[in-house]
């Protein structure tokens, strides 16, 4: 098998300009990240604290095994919406090791508007249970909320991927043997009451977590009984006499080792496939801020990318010389046989067809696949219409969207139109989609669709026979290329859930590792048709 | 001497440094050596060095090292003509001595004589006295009035100490100063005497006060040729067991030391001893020129090796020659004391927490060697400490041209002695051996009570403290990936790693020694491999730790906190973790989730009285049995009364550990939820004086051994 070596100069300009600015690009992720990390404002996060409650980042730290990873999913979700009011939608989500095992974990933040569900609160959790569900995983939620944001009832409450689906998809999911298991380390009020009672075996914190439809105020309000918290839906009455929860603990610590207890007397998890040693890439990671252009137009070999992040920098490629804009192959990453497809440029034909081929072959080989997203999107023009470059796209697309091997997207680059289903974008159900700080997803890019729109209205003016200056074109096209732009940023994207998290580039060898491990959770299903040749 | 004469096989009934020792002069005679052991032993340094062992049962001494039937019959099957007891066990017991008289084996020690008479502390002292050799002076007569005790005061001699007859470890005892104290003091003792052990019986001796342990080595042949090999003094003891001995005392002039070697020759020859034996005689430090008779020990010594040093007399190799029947070479005149000699025992104890004992298993260990210096040990890597036995691990022996240098020596030899696994006393050794008094050789029994509670005992620093955190949460160089394949997967990196490159900060809790427990933060845990670097934060400081390229390995692993490596060495024993510099160590254990927890819920139970205090019957029924009466104190989990209904018996527990009230008695019907019993908590347990009693001044009291 070839190794991959790179083929650029660590010293050139180039070089050291990307290496400069994907860095920056870098700390500034990770300041975001810190920030969102906080939660909630001081004096929120005070207060919780001066109850003996632990932070919900806490909370997670002693869940886990020591020294577990902790594979967080939309860490800045709700990032700049809502006034910022709502660090990462108010919930913690992500995968971390419990006595050895994959588990999901969701988190309420009562220090964010006291852990109440905004729009995209509801979504990540509903994200988080889709990542529980496809990869086989328990699910612990540690529950501390007030329920839904009122202000927001018509964005969160009514419809099929709102609130209900919550209970709805522990329903569907213990059925199908995935455990769900709630601790109340706080408020559980009216719907949120239904996280634990929906629960296999569920926790409670005496004096600290309370559970009911409804709350003393909406007692007094409705049949005029007062009653306090504790006395209505404390841990006492739950755990000795409504029988809503399993276990009493006596305080954050305590109810965490409980479900750690709880967690050990699952039965083992089987894997579908089991990854040979790990070894380390031959050309340093370290060296991929350099490698890669942080302009998502300049162009670059993506193998540089491969060469960095897979055991050995071992790469099998798969047709090469043909349609050599789409670079597909297999390689192992951390022990894991993977097949890798990264754009090398737009999409042709050729590249569409070769791509479909290598999908169903890593399909038929039971082997999961790696998308490296960095594409304008297909070719355009007279000649590859007629060459019906549709058609071969809608081969890719479709083995994008039929094959049952575990799929991993990272947007390394550009994001731009039907390249983006064609790659596994997000409505093609990757396991897990990841963003790089330097990327853009949209439909276009600024200029491209500013230039479509200023031509459409050019055309109008001038069948009308009117007039329309440079001046007034550019004064058209400037906020147009503006809110491309903005909603371009992988920061718009992830805030809004159309993505798992943004990963710093050195941290994508890691993350992809982690994430084939948690697919390795769930059994592959068969496939039931031979290859097609394309 | 021709080795045809000797025997061709010893059994050596001891274990221990002891039985390595006396193997290491058999094997240099040519003789082959035949170790026992019991069960706990098996693994143990003398079974590997012996030539042949043999188990002689169980890990209880009396099952095996004090079993005469099993070792009689070690000899029987191993051939062995003679039996080297050692010190200690069956050394100086006359039963073991006749047992193999019987069986044709010869005892390598005096005669059955010589141990019944000298193994009676008062029948020894009447019968030495008999010879010549110097006794404390008292009387000690039943029925003697306060009239004969003043009448008898004057010859005793003054300072004096009255003694209860029937008290013990010096309990009920007396000093008087002058004559003019004697009838008042004397009014109080018995006093004290009749309500304490309910006979006022009492005698008198004379008070040494700031007394020395000084005791003479004599060697004595079957021919009733009789020699002493100098003195030792042996004043500094803590409990009447010893701890430094030394050779020559530096007490002594060379008159005082003819005339005690005279002494200590006579109060041999008073039973014809034979063989190696030490006669221990009290010296008061203000009046060096008199000694007295305390009594005789017929064994070796543990504390020998000091006298062989100075006199380079192999004292093992002259018992065996004379149990073979050899005569003495030696001439009193040919003994010349050369230099010093100072010996120090390591314990398995732990000074700092008033010389607990301690167990453990020997991780780590690295003893001294070079000129001057012996280690008489029974140390190896992996072998378990239990409290079965002795707890003396070994000893450091250093030998000089003057006392300084020897202690010097010593010191030095003490700071290279490293013991991973368990506490030992080597930094309080090296603390006593430069004490001002001791260097002065200003020396006496209560010395070590006196400045105890002075030492300045090391605890870990902060650096240190981090270092351990580190390699206890996981990500050290040594053995922190339990298998290759776990290491391949990012899921076992045990770095805490977090999206963005953060990592999660891992509170470790932490025992570090006899401290309160102690919780850091592990901001960052390096991988796994040198020249990583970890961060932990202890009180808002933060030490960045990394490792000493190629410590780990072969040696034990080094840190280098903030740039500047640690004296320290650090061996991990499972969840303790070792830090051991210059004969000081210390354990830092990780505390497990569930230590922590118990002690956080602890905690919350004391401040709300979190159990239920009242016991509820869970049932309708009838009460069968009532366990306890009203106002019993009851434990937690106990059963209090039984209830039957539905034909089937429910047992109530108490839910706290308290007083309890309970009214009801069998035949009484309760109803479901009717309180049957109350418990009123105990109040949380004051701080518990684990401390022995007051410490009993050890003079004139049974000497260490």
């Amino acid at each position: 098998m070839e190794t991959l070596a790179s083929r650029l100069d660590p010293n050139a300009a180039a070089f050291r300009q990307n290496d400069a600015a994907q860095r920056a690009l870098a700390a500034e992720l990770r300041d975001r990240l810190a920030g969102a990390a906080l939660g909630g404002p001081e004096r929120s996060r005070e207060r919780h604290v001066g109850r003996g409650k632990l932070l919900p980042r806490h909370r997670i730290d002693h869940l886990l095994d020591p020294g577990s990873p902790f594979l967080e999913i939309a860490p800045l979700a709700a990032n700049g919406m809502y006034d910022d009011e709502s660090p990462g939608a108010g919930v913690i989500a992500g995968i971390g090791l419990v006595h050895g095992r994959h588990v999901l974990v969701i988190s309420n933040d009562a220090t964010v508007k006291g852990g109440t569900y905004y729009p995209m609160t509801v979504k990540k959790h509903l994200r988080a249970q889709e990542i529980a569900l496809e990869n086989n995983l328990p699910c612990v939620y540690l529950v501390d909320s007030g329920g839904a944001f009122l202000p927001r009832q018509d964005e969160v409450f009514p419809d099929r991927e709102h609130f209900g689906r919550i209970f709805y998809n522990q329903a569907t999911m213990s059925a199908r043997k995935i455990p769900q298991i709630a601790a109340v380390m706080g408020s559980c009020t009216a719907g949120g009451a239904y996280v634990p009672a929906m629960s296999d075996e569920t926790v409670i914190v005496r004096n600290q977590g309370t559970i009911f439809l409804g709350g003393p105020p909406l007692v007094k309000a409705a049949i005029g009984e007062i009653v306090t918290a504790e006395e209505l839906g404390g841990g006492d009455v739950h755990a000795k006499v409504s029988g809503v929860v399993d276990h009493l603990a006596e305080n954050d610590q305590h109810a965490l080792e409980i479900v750690r207890d709880i967690l050990s007397t699952l039965p083992a998890p089987q894997t579908a496939w089991t990854p040979a040693e790990a070894e380390e890439p031959a050309v340093d990671l370290d060296s991929l801020y350099g490698a890669v252009p942080v302009d998502v137009n300049a162009p670059y070999d993506a193998r540089e990318i491969i060469a960095r992040i897979v055991d050995g920098s071992r790469f099998h490629e798969f047709k090469k010389d043909y349609g050599s804009t789409l670079v597909t192959g297999f390689a192992r990453l951390h022990g894991h046989q993977v097949g890798i497809v990264a754009n090398n440029g737009v999409l042709f034909g050729e590249s569409a067809l070769k791509g479909a081929h290598f999908i169903e072959l890593c399909d038929q080989r039971g082997i999961p696949l790696i998308f490296l997203q960095n594409l304008s999107g297909f070719m355009v023009g007279r000649d590859y219409e007629a060459g019906g470059i549709a058609k071969h796209g809608a081969k890719m697309v479709t083995a994008v969207a039929t094959c049952r091997v575990p799929k991993l997207t990272v947007v390394v680059g550009g994001s731009f139109g039907a390249g983006n289903y064609s790659m596994c974008g997000r409505a093609y159900s990757p396991r897990f989609l990841w963003m790089w700080p330097a990327s853009r997803i949209s439909v276009m890019g600024g200029n491209q669709a500013s230039s479509v729109l200023s031509t459409v209205k050019r055309d109008q003016l001038e069948a009308r026979g009117e007039e329309w200056s440079a001046e007034e074109e550019e004064a058209f096209k400037a906020p147009i290329r503006e809110q491309y732009e903005a909603q371009g940023s992988p920061y718009y994207s992830t805030a809004r859930l159309w993505d798992d998290g943004i990963i710093d580039p050195a941290d994508t060898r890691r993350v992809l590792g982690l994430a084939l491990d948690v697919c390795a959770n769930a059994p592959l299903p068969e496939t039931s048709f031979g290859l097609f040749r394309m | 001497m021709e080795n045809r004469v000797l025997f061709d096989t010893v059994l050596v009934a001891n274990r221990g440094e002891i039985a390595c020792r006396v193997i290491r002069t058999l094997r240099a005679l040519g003789i082959r050596s035949v170790a026992v052991y019991s069960d706990a032993d098996a693994g143990a340094r003398h079974v590997r060095e012996a030539d042949r062992a043999v188990r002689i049962g169980p890990a209880a001494p009396s099952e095996s090292y004090l079993n005469i039937g099993a070792i009689v019959a070690a000899c029987e099957a191993t051939g062995a003509q003679a039996v080297h007891p050692g010190y200690g066990f069956l050394s100086e017991n006359q039963a073991f001595a006749r047992a193999l008289e019987e069986a044709g084996i010869v005892f390598i020690g005096p005669r059955v004589h010589a141990l019944t008479i000298m193994g009676d502390k008062i029948r020894s002292k009447n019968h030495v006295s008999g010879f010549g050799v110097p006794v404390v002076p008292g009387i000690a007569e039943p029925g003697l009035s306060d009239d004969d005790l003043i009448r008898a005061a004057g010859e005793v001699g003054y300072p004096l100490l009255i003694k209860p007859s029937a008290g013990g470890g010096g309990k009920g005892m007396h000093a008087v100063e002058r004559p003019g104290d004697l009838p008042g003091s004397l009014q109080t003792a018995r006093r004290v005497a009749a309500s304490a052990f309910g006979d006022d019986t009492l005698f008198l001796e004379r008070l040494i006060r700031t007394p020395r342990h000084i005791e003479v080595q004599v060697l004595a042949d079957t021919y009733g040729n009789v020699i002493h090999l100098g003195e030792r003094e042996c004043s500094l003891q803590r409990r009447h067991q010893k701890v430094i001995e030394e050779a020559p005392s530096a007490l002594l002039d060379p008159a005082t030391r003819a005339r005690i070697g005279e002494a200590a020759c006579n109060a041999a020859r008073s039973v014809d001893y034979v063989g190696a034996g030490t006669v221990e005689f009290l010296v008061s430090a203000e009046a060096p020129d008199e000694f007295f008779f305390m009594e005789m020990n017929t064994r070796l010594q543990v504390e020998h090796p000091v006298t062989e040093m100075v006199t380079g007399v192999d004292l093992v190799e002259w018992q065996v020659r004379i149990a073979a029947g050899e005569k003495l070479t030696i001439a009193q005149d040919d003994v010349v004391l050369s230099g010093h000699a100072v010996e120090a025992r390591v314990y398995a104890e732990d000074a700092e927490a008033g010389f607990l004992p301690s167990a453990g298993t020997i991780a780590g260990l690295s003893e001294p060697t070079g000129e001057g210096v012996r280690v008489d040990s029974a140390l190896l890597p992996g072998l378990e400490i239990s409290p079965t036995y002795d707890p003396m691990l070994s000893k450091v022996i250093a030998w000089a041209e003057t006392r300084t240098e020897a202690l010097d020596r010593l010191d030095r030899a003490l700071a290279q002695t490293r013991v991973a696994g368990l506490r030992t006393n080597v930094e309080y050794l090296r603390l006593l051996i430069n004490d001002g008094d001791v260097r002065d050789g200003k020396l006496d029994t209560t010395l070590i009570e006196r400045k105890l509670p002075d030492l300045a005992f090391r605890t870990a620093t902060d650096a240190e403290v981090a270092a351990a955190a580190v390699v206890l949460s996981g990500a050290a160089p040594a053995g922190a990936v339990s298998s290759r394949r776990e290491a391949a997967s990012p899921w076992h990196s045990g770095d805490g790693w977090r999206v963005g490159g953060a990592h999660a900060a891992m509170p470790v809790h932490l025992a570090v020694g006899n401290g309160p427990a102690r919780t850091v933060l592990v901001l960052r845990n390096g991988a796994h491999s040198h020249g990583a670097h970890s961060v932990v934060d202890i009180d808002g400081r933060r030490f960045e730790v990394s490792w000493l390229a190629g410590s780990g390995e072969t040696e034990p692993l080094r840190a280098v906190v903030d740039g500047v490596t640690l004296d320290a060495r650090l061996t991990r024993a499972g969840s303790t973790l070792w830090l051991t510099e210059a004969g000081w160590s210390q354990p830092v254990r990780l505390l497990a989730r569930e230590e922590v927890l118990e002690a956080q819920l602890s905690s919350i139970a004391r401040s709300e009285g979190a159990a239920d205090p009242e016991v509820r019957s869970p049932m309708p029924g009838t009460v069968i049995t009532v366990n306890v009466s009203d106002g019993d104190l009851v434990e937690e989990g106990q059963v209090l009364l039984s209830v039957e209904a539905m034909k089937m018996e429910h047992q109530l527990t108490a839910a706290v550990t308290g007083t309890v009230a309970i009214s009801l008695g069998p035949g009484d019907l309760v109803s479901a939820n009717q309180v049957v019993a109350r418990i009123h908590p105990q109040p949380s347990d004051g701080a518990e004086d684990s401390a022995a009693a007051g410490s009993i001044p050890p003079e004139q009291e049974e000497p260490a051994s």
